[in-house]
């Protein structure tokens, strides 16, 4: 059932957008949003096993810092990512509603499995339960846009 | 002169006497050194014995990128830069099998690096 869905919205995304990058439309993003949040990504009852605390927000930072930063930005805001305005869909924010409506479980599930086909890329194996965990965790306290600069692959 | 002789020979028995438990002490915490390879992605053994209550230090030999291990349960981490090594000392304080992994990124596997010890009584 699952799988139709994503086949139908597929369909439909081709027959609106094409093949050319372009910056979805309102229709597109809120079909696209709602079916994100409400179908296709699972686990929304998981709870974060680990403990918010600063270790764990550390943590998070560190693993973000490695790993997420290419399309994210340091900050998760995308600051200083060239691209992140000029792929379909847009590079989110993490810090806007649409991602924070997500609850802990989903977050985690869209690190472990990814989301197709925008480029968000799966995680799972490439980073540990942990990580991905404290990564969630670094999303809920993202620091002020802009504060902690660009990614030094950008800057030189 | 010759009672001198016996009095400074008891004495320096009773001093030897007295730091010989305190060697022996010392011999038996000396902890146990094990060596644990890390290149991407896997440790070298992969799987660690440990009694609980002694003493071990872990030494983690980098073979090829910077790692690290991490046992977030036993409180216990040490990061190895690229080619070095490095060490953590600590004592297992309760039974039972427990899963570190790589705390350093280091590519495509990273995330299934891990390194379990079983620590028994």
């Amino acid at each position: 059932m699952r799988r139709a869905w994503m086949g139908a919205a597929a369909l439909a995304l081709a027959v609106l957008a094409g093949c050319k990058v372009a910056e979805p439309g309102g229709f597109e993003r809120g079909v696209v949003t709602t079916a994100k949040h409400r179908i296709f990504v699972g686990n929304k009852d998981q709870k974060n096993p680990l403990p918010s605390t600063p270790q764990t927000l550390a943590d998070g930072k560190e693993a973000f810092s490695h790993y997420c930063v290419a399309c994210h930005g340091l900050d998760g805001q995308n600051t200083g990512v060239p691209f992140a305005g000029h792929i379909s869909p847009p590079i989110p924010s993490l810090a806007s509603a649409d991602v924070q409506q997500y609850t802990d479980g989903q977050l985690k599930w869209i690190l472990d499995n990814g989301i197709s086909p925008s480029g968000m890329p799966a995680s799972k194996g490439i980073l540990s339960d942990d990580e991905l965990w404290s990564i969630v965790e670094y999303i809920r306290h993202l620091p002020q846009a802009g504060s902690l600069g660009e990614p030094e692959m950008y800057t030189h | 002169m010759r009672r001198k002789g016996l009095v400074f020979a008891v004495l320096a028995g009773l001093f030897a006497a007295a730091l010989l438990p305190a060697a022996g002490a010392y011999a038996q915490a000396a902890p146990k050194r094990i060596e644990v390879a890390a290149k991407r992605y896997t440790f070298e053994p992969g799987e660690i014995t440990l009694k609980k209550g002694e003493p071990v230090v872990l030494v983690i030999k980098s073979t090829d990128v910077a790692h690290g291990i991490r046992f977030r349960e036993l409180n216990v981490e040490v990061n190895v830069h690229a080619g070095a090594t490095g060490e953590v000392q600590f004592t297992p304080q309760k039974t039972g099998d427990f899963v570190g992994h790589c705390s350093v990124f280091c590519g495509m596997g990273h995330g299934s690096m891990t390194l379990k010890l079983h620590v028994v009584e």
